[in-house]
C-alpha cells in the first residue's frame, strides 16, 4: 500500500507540491519562533552567566512585593554597610555601587533610546571579576571623576559618538553635560538588548542619583574555599532591615528572567500568528486533497473494481497525506531556521541589540514542528480520505464522475449554523467571563466560528458569486462567474482560507478604530488644559521640578502635575494617581467632591463603583508597597476619564510613595496668551527636560492614534502570512480546476478565444473567489470586533467605530491577492496547446 | 443575403502538405505531400484507413497545427504567415468546428454555446440568422438547457449550430456523428447537408462511415498521408466498395 501511495504522490507531485508549500510555511513559522526564542534565551544565558561569573554573592535592597516601577531608582542602604560586609569571614573582595535612571541626550538635544529597552545608569566597579562591563580595547578608560561617563559601544556606534565627545545625561535631578572617556562592552557584547548604558565613577553616580553616602548594591567575591551559599549565610545576619543577600547565580537567574520575560511575550505572540497560519494551511490542505480525490475518482473506482476495500482506499489517501505531510514538515523545520535568522535580523534592525552566536535548535523544536505539520496534514486529509472510500466501483465505467452538488445542502446549513452558534456562544462566554475576558475561550470561539462559516459558505457561494460576477464584463466574466458557481464547495473552501486572515485583519482594524475613537472622544471632552507635558521615555517619569519651572512662567495660569503609582486592592494590582487641587481647573473631571477637600480619602471612577458594588462613604483596604495596608474612605466619585480610576490627593500620595516623578502635567494659558506663545515659552523650560513631549489636545490625540496605527500595521503584517497561505490556496485550487477543464479551454481557444481572454477569464475567477472570501472575512471580523468592543464598554472602550474606508481597502487588496494568485494558473491555461487540449483525456 | 466580402471559388486548399512527427528512423509522415482544394459551397468528406492522416489534415487545414512543409490557404489567407493571435482571429471569423465529443462549454446554455464565437469576438448575433439555424437544427425548445440536460445528438446539433453562427468560410468536422446512434447521426448529417445546400456553407468532414460520406457532394480518399482517390456524388454502396479496395 505504501508503494502505491508513494506512486500516487509522485504522479500528482505538482498538485501536492502546492499543498506542501502551505504546510512548509506554517511549520517554518512555528519552528522559526522556537529556534529564535531558544537561541536568544541561550545567548542571553551564556552572556549573563559569563558576566556575573565572578560574583559569588550580592547584597541589595529588598525588592518591594509589588509596585516596583521601572525607571524609578531602586532602594538603597548606607554605604557604611560595605565595610561591615568586607569584614565578614570568607569575603575576599566586596565592592559597592549605585544604579539609577540615566537618559543619554545626543549633542543635537534628542534623547537616545528609552522607547522600549531601559536606559540604565550605574557606577563603575573596579574589580574586573565583579563588573558586568569592561572597556572595549583601545576605547578610552574607566570613568574617574566628575563630568566623566562611559557609554556602551553599541549606543556610541549607533549615534556616531566616540571618546572625547560631549553628551547630556538626564537623571531625575536634571540634565548635565558629560565627556565620554571610554566605551564599554557588556561582557562580550557591544550592547545589552537595546538598553543604553551610562557608567560613572561611584561618587558621581551617588551625586547624580541623589544617593550621597548610599549604595544600591554590594557585590562580593568569596575566598577560595568558600561556597556562595556559605557566603550568603555568613553575610545575611549582619544586614539591616530592608536589604538582602543572594548568590551570584540567583542574581543571574533573576536578571535573565526579567530580560527573557519580554521575549516570552514576543514568542507567545509569534506562536499565535504561527498557529493562525497553520489553521489557514489546514483549509488549503483539506481543499487540495478533496480536489485531488475528486479528480481521481475513476482511478479510485478502478481500485475498487479490482477488489480494493473502501478501507484500503482510506488508508491509501491517508498514506499519501502522511508522505506529503512528513516531507513538507521536514522542509518546514529547516526553513524555520531561516525564519529565525530573519526575525532576529529584523529585530536588530529595529534597535534591539540581540547577542550574536550560533542558532539553538532544540529537539523540541524539531518534534513540535514535525508533529504540527504531520498531524495537521493528516487531520485535513481525513474527510477527503473518507470520501474516497465511498466511491462505488461503477464510477470507473461512467463517463462523468463529477460529484452531485447540493445533495446535502440542508444538512450542511444545519451543521454550519449549529457550529456557528456554538462558536458565537464560546466567543460571547469568553468575552464576558469573570475577571476580564478569557483569551482561550475567545480564541477557541473564533476558530469554531470560522469553521462554522466555512461549513455554511457553500450555501452562499452561488448567490454571492452571481452578484460579484455580474459586473464583470464580457464572455470572460460570464465564464469566470459560472466556473465559480459550478463547484460551490470548492469555491467556498478556497475562499474560507482567505476569510480567516481577512477576518482577523478586519477585527484588528475595527478594534483599533474603536480605541482611537474612544481616545479622541475622551480627550476631546476632557481637555480644557491648553497643553500637556508627557514623558517620551516609557520607563520613567519626569522630575517634579518641572511643575515649579512651568508655574514660574507668566504665560501659564495654572499648572497641575499628575503622579502615578501602583496599589493593591483585594490582591489586584491597580493604578492610582496623585493630583493637586488645581487639576479640576485644567482637566475636565468634575468630581463629586473637590480634590482639595479629599483629605485621606480617595476618588473612585463611577464604572469601578458599579462594577465592585461600592458606594461613596465605604472604607476600602488599599495596600501600598511602602506603607502596607491603609484603610481608605471613598470620599467621592467622578466620570471615567483617561489617566486613572483611583485618585488620591498629593499629600496622601507623598505619604505612601517614595517616587515623586511626574507622569503627565497639564497647563492652562494665562488670559490673552496664544497657544503658540505658550509653547514658545515652555520650550525654554523643556530644554532641561529633553525626554519630554509638549502636546496640545489635538496633538495628543494624533499621538495616541499614531501609536495605535503602528500596532495595526504590525499585526496586519504578521497576519499577512495567513493571507499569503490563503493566496497559495487560491492558486492551488485554480491550477487544479484548470487541469480539469483542459478540454474546455482547448475548445474555447479553437472557437476563437485569444490567450489574453483565457488569462482574463482565470483572473476574474480568482478575483471572485478572493473577494467572496474577503467579504466573509470582513463580515465575521466585524461581528467579532463588535462583540469585543461591546463587551469592553465597561472597561472604558466606549465608542464602536467601523472603519469603512479601511475595510474597503482590505477588500480591494483581496482582489489584488486574487490577481496574484491567478498569475501562475492563468499563464498555464493560456499556454495550453489547442490541439493537445482538445484531445486531452 | 447580407453583403459579404468577395469570395474565392475555393474556400480552402492545401498544397504539397507534409506533416512529419519525430525524426530519423522513427519519423512518421502523417501527411506525405497532400494537395486538395475545397470548393466553396460544397460538402466534402474525407475517408481513409485509421492512421492515414485524416485528423492531421483537418487540423492543419484549420490552423490548429502547423505543416512541416507545404502551404494551407483559407479564403485568400496563407496560414503559414500567421502568428498565434492572427490564427485565433482566423478561427474566430472564418472557421467553424464540430468535434466528435466534448463540443460544448458545460456552464453555458445551448443558446450561449451557439453564440459563443460571436460573444468571444464581442459581436452581437444576427437574430434572424440565429433563428434560422436554431429552427433548422430543431433546438427551439432546448435553448435554455445546459449541455448536461441534452442528449448526445442534441449536443452535436448545438455544436453544428455554433459552427454556423458566425457564417465562417469553412466548417471542419472530425467524425461528428461518430458517437451517435444512426437516427441522431442521420439528423445531424441531414442538417449539415441543408446548411450547404440552403445556406451556401462549406463543410469538410472526416468520417469512417460510408453512410455519413453518402451525405457529401464529394469524397476524398486518403492513405498513408496522401490522396489516393476521390469520388463525386457518392452513395454509401460505392463508397463502401472503394474502401474495400483501399483495404481500410
Ligand atoms: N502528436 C503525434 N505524434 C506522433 N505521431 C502522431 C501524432 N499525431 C498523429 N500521429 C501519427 O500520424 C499518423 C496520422 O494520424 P491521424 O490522427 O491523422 O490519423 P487518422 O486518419 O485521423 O486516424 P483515425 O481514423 O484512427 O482517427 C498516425 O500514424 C499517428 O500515429
Ligand atoms: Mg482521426
Amino acid at each position: 500500500m505504501f508503494t502505491t501511495a508513494l506512486k500516487g504522490v509522485l504522479a500528482h507531485r505538482v498538485r501536492l507540491a502546492m499543498t506542501a508549500l502551505a504546510i512548509v510555511l506554517g511549520v517554518a513559522f512555528v519552528s522559526g519562533t522556537f529556534v529564535f526564542t531558544d537561541t536568544i534565551n541561550a545567548r542571553f544565558e551564556t552572556l549573563f552567566t559569563d558576566v556575573y561569573a565572578g560574583v559569588d554573592a550580592s547584597v541589595r535592597p529588598e525588592t518591594p512585593e509589588f509596585g516596583a516601577q521601572p525607571g524609578q531608582n531602586p532602594g538603597s542602604f548606607d554605604e557604611s554597610l560595605l565595610a561591615d560586609v568586607s569584614a565578614v569571614q570568607g569575603v575576599s573582595v566586596a565592592e559597592g555601587s549605585v544604579a539609577g535612571f540615566a537618559q543619554i541626550i545626543a549633542p543635537n538635544g534628542d534623547p537616545i533610546g528609552g522607547q522600549g529597552p531601559p536606559t540604565l545608569g550605574f557606577s563603575w566597579i573596579d574589580t574586573a571579576a565583579l563588573s558586568s562591563v569592561n572597556i572595549a580595547d583601545g576605547n578610552g578608560r574607566a570613568p574617574e571623576g566628575p563630568g566623566e561617563v562611559v557609554i556602551d559601544v553599541g549606543t556610541a556606534e549607533g549615534n556616531d559618538l566616540s571618546v572625547g565627545d560631549e553628551v547630556g545625561i538626564q537623571t531625575l535631578g536634571g540634565t548635565e553635560t558629560f565627556e565620554i572617556v571610554g566605551l564599554a562592552n557588556f561582557g562580550t557584547e557591544d550592547n545589552l538588548a537595546g538598553a543604553t548604558l551610562s557608567i560613572f565613577s561611584l561618587d558621581e553616580g551617588q551625586r547624580l542619583f541623589g544617593l550621597e553616602g548610599r549604595l544600591t548594591a554590594i557585590d562580593v567575591l568569596g575566598a577560595d574555599a568558600v561556597t556562595p551559599e556559605a557566603l550568603v549565610e555568613a553575610i545575611a545576619p549582619i544586614l539591616p532591615e530592608g536589604s538582602e543577600v543572594v548568590t551570584g547565580d540567583q542574581q543571574t537567574q533573576e536578571q535573565l528572567a526579567s530580560i527573557t520575560e519580554g521575549l516570552g511575550f514576543l514568542s507567545a505572540a509569534l506562536l499565535a500568528f504561527a498557529g493562525i497560519a497553520v489553521f489557514v494551511g489546514a483549509f488549503v490542505i483539506q481543499n487540495t486533497f478533496r480536489i485531488v480525490v475528486a479528480q481521481r475518482i475513476r482511478e479510485l473506482a478502478l481500485f475498487r473494481a479490482v477488489g480494493a476495500t473502501g478501507r484500503q482506499l482510506v488508508s491509501l489517501v491517508t498514506m499519501e497525506a502522511l508522505i506529503v505531510g512528513t516531507a513538507a514538515s521536514i522542509v518546514g523545520v529547516f526553513a524555520g531556521i531561516g525564519v529565525a535568522t530573519g526575525i532576529k535580523a529584523a529585530m536588530n534592525a529595529g534597535g534591539f541589540g540581540l547577542p550574536d552566536g550560533p542558532l539553538t535548535v532544540e529537539p523540541r523544536t524539531v518534534i513540535v514542528g514535525l508533529a504540527v505539520g504531520i498531524v495537521v496534514t493528516l487531520v485535513s486529509a481525513l474527510l477527503p480520505a473518507r470520501r474516497a472510500a465511498t466511491v462505488p466501483p461503477v464510477a470507473a465505467m461512467t463517463e462523468s464522475a463529477a460529484p452531485a452538488t447540493g445533495r446535502s445542502l440542508r444538512r450542511r446549513s444545519l451543521g454550519g449554523t449549529l457550529t456557528l452558534l456554538i462558536g458565537g456562544a464560546m466567543l460571547a462566554g469568553g468575552l464576558v467571563a469573570e475577571n476580564g475576558a478569557s483569551l482561550t475561550l475567545v480564541a477557541l470561539g473564533s476558530l469554531t466560528l470560522f469553521i462554522g462559516v466555512s461549513v455554511l459558505a457553500p450555501v452562499f457561494a452561488i448567490p454571492i458569486a452571481r452578484v460579484l460576477g455580474r459586473p464583470l464584463p464580457g464572455i470572460t466574466g460570464d465564464l469566470a462567474r459560472e466556473n465559480t458557481i459550478r463547484q460551490p464547495r470548492r469555491t467556498a473552501s478556497t475562499a474560507a482560507a482567505l476569510m480567516i486572515g481577512v477576518a482577523l485583519v478586519s477585527f484588528v482594524s475595527i478594534f483599533a478604530a474603536s480605541i482611537k475613537a474612544t481616545v479622541s472622544d475622551t480627550l476631546e471632552g476632557a481637555f480644557p488644559a491648553d497643553l500637556a507635558f508627557q514623558s517620551t521615555n516609557f520607563t520613567s517619569g519626569v522630575s517634579p521640578e518641572l511643575e515649579a519651572e512651568l508655574e514660574a512662567l507668566d504665560e501659564f495660569d495654572i499648572v497641575s502635575a499628575v503622579r502615578a503609582g501602583y496599589i493593591r486592592i483585594d490582591g489586584e494590582e491597580l493604578n492610582v494617581a496623585g493630583v493637586d487641587g488645581d487639576v479640576e481647573a485644567v482637566y475636565d473631571m468634575t468630581p463629586s467632591i473637590d480634590v482639595a477637600d479629599l483629605g485621606d480619602g480617595m476618588l473612585v471612577a463611577q464604572s469601578v463603583l458599579s462594577e465592585r458594588g461600592w458606594q461613596v462613604g465605604d472604607i476600602v483596604d488599599v495596600e501600598y508597597a511602602a506603607t502596607g495596608i491603609v484603610p481608605t474612605a471613598i470620599a467621592g466619585t467622578f466620570e471615567d476619564q483617561t489617566f486613572a480610576n483611583y485618585i488620591v490627593s498629593l499629600d496622601t500620595y507623598g505619604a505612601n510613595f517614595s517616587n515623586e516623578s511626574i507622569i503627565i502635567a497639564f497647563a492652562s494659558l494665562s488670559d490673552g496668551v496664544a497657544v503658540e506663545a505658550g509653547q514658545q515659552a515652555a520650550e525654554t523650560v523643556l530644554a532641561s527636560f529633553p525626554n519630554l513631549d509638549m502636546n496640545t489636545a489635538s496633538e495628543q490625540i494624533a499621538d495616541a492614534e499614531a501609536q495605535v496605527d503602528q500596532l495595526v500595521a504590525l499585526f496586519s503584517g504578521l497576519l499577512g502570512l495567513a493571507v499569503v497561505i490563503a493566496v497559495i490556496g487560491i492558486a492551488n485550487t485554480l491550477s487544479l480546476s484548470i487541469v480539469e477543464r483542459t478540454r474546455e479551454i482547448g475548445l474555447l481557444r479553437a472557437v476563437g478565444m485569444t490567450r489574453r481572454q483565457i488569462r482574463r477569464m482565470v483572473r476574474w475567477e480568482a478575483i471572485i473567489v478572493a473577494v467572496f472570501g474577503a467579504l466573509l472575512g470582513v463580515l465575521v471580523g466585524s461581528g467579532i470586533g463588535w462583540a469585543t468592543v461591546f463587551s469592553l464598554a465597561d472597561d472604558g472602550l466606549g465608542t464602536f467605530a467601523f472603519p469603512v474606508g479601511q475595510l474597503v481597502i482590505w477588500l480591494a487588496l483581496a482582489a489584488v491577492a486574487g490577481v496574484v494568485a491567478a498569475a501562475g494558473p492563468a499563464r498555464t491555461a493560456a499556454k495550453m496547446n489547442v490541439l493537445e487540449a482538445i484531445s486531452y483525456e | 443575403m447580407t453583403l459579404a466580402p468577395p469570395r474565392t471559388a475555393t474556400a480552402a486548399s492545401i498544397t504539397d502538405g507534409v506533416k512529419t512527427y519525430g525524426r530519423g528512423d522513427s519519423a512518421v509522415h502523417a501527411l506525405d505531400g497532400v494537395s486538395v482544394d475545397f470548393e466553396r459551397g460544397a460538402f466534402t468528406a474525407i475517408m481513409g484507413p485509421s492512421g492515414s492522416g485524416k485528423s492531421t489534415l483537418l487540423h492543419t487545414l484549420a490552423g490548429l497545427d502547423a505543416l512541416s512543409s507545404g502551404s494551407v490557404r483559407i479564403g485568400n489567407t496563407d496560414l503559414g504567415s500567421l502568428n498565434d493571435r492572427q490564427l485565433t482571429m482566423l478561427r474566430r471569423k472564418s472557421v467553424g468546428f464540430i468535434f466528435q465529443s466534448f463540443n460544448l462549454i458545460p456552464t453555458l446554455t445551448a443558446e450561449e454555446n451557439i453564440k459563443l464565437p460571436l460573444t468571444i469576438a464581442g459581436d452581437s448575433a444576427d437574430e434572424e440568422w440565429f433563428q434560422t439555424i436554431v429552427g433548422t437544427v430543431g433546438l427551439d425548445d432546448r435553448l435554455t438547457h445546459r449541455p448536461s440536460e441534452l442528449s448526445g445528438g442534441q449536443q452535436q446539433r448545438v455544436a453544428a449550430a455554433r459552427a454556423l453562427v458566425s457564417r465562417p468560410d469553412i466548417i471542419f468536422a472530425d467524425e461528428p456523428s461518430g458517437n451517435l446512434d444512426s437516427t441522431s447521426g442521420a439528423e445531424l448529417l441531414g442538417f449539415m447537408r441543408r446548411a450547404v445546400r440552403e445556406f451556401d456553407q462549406t463543410i469538410v468532414m472526416v468520417t469512417h462511415d460510408p453512410v455519413a460520406a453518402g451525405y457529401a457532394d464529394r469524397v476524398v480518399f486518403l492513405a498513408d498521408g496522401s490522396v489516393v482517390d476521390e469520388m463525386h456524388e457518392p452513395t454509401p454502396e460505392r463508397v463502401l466498395d472503394r474502401m474495400k479496395n483501399l483495404g481500410g
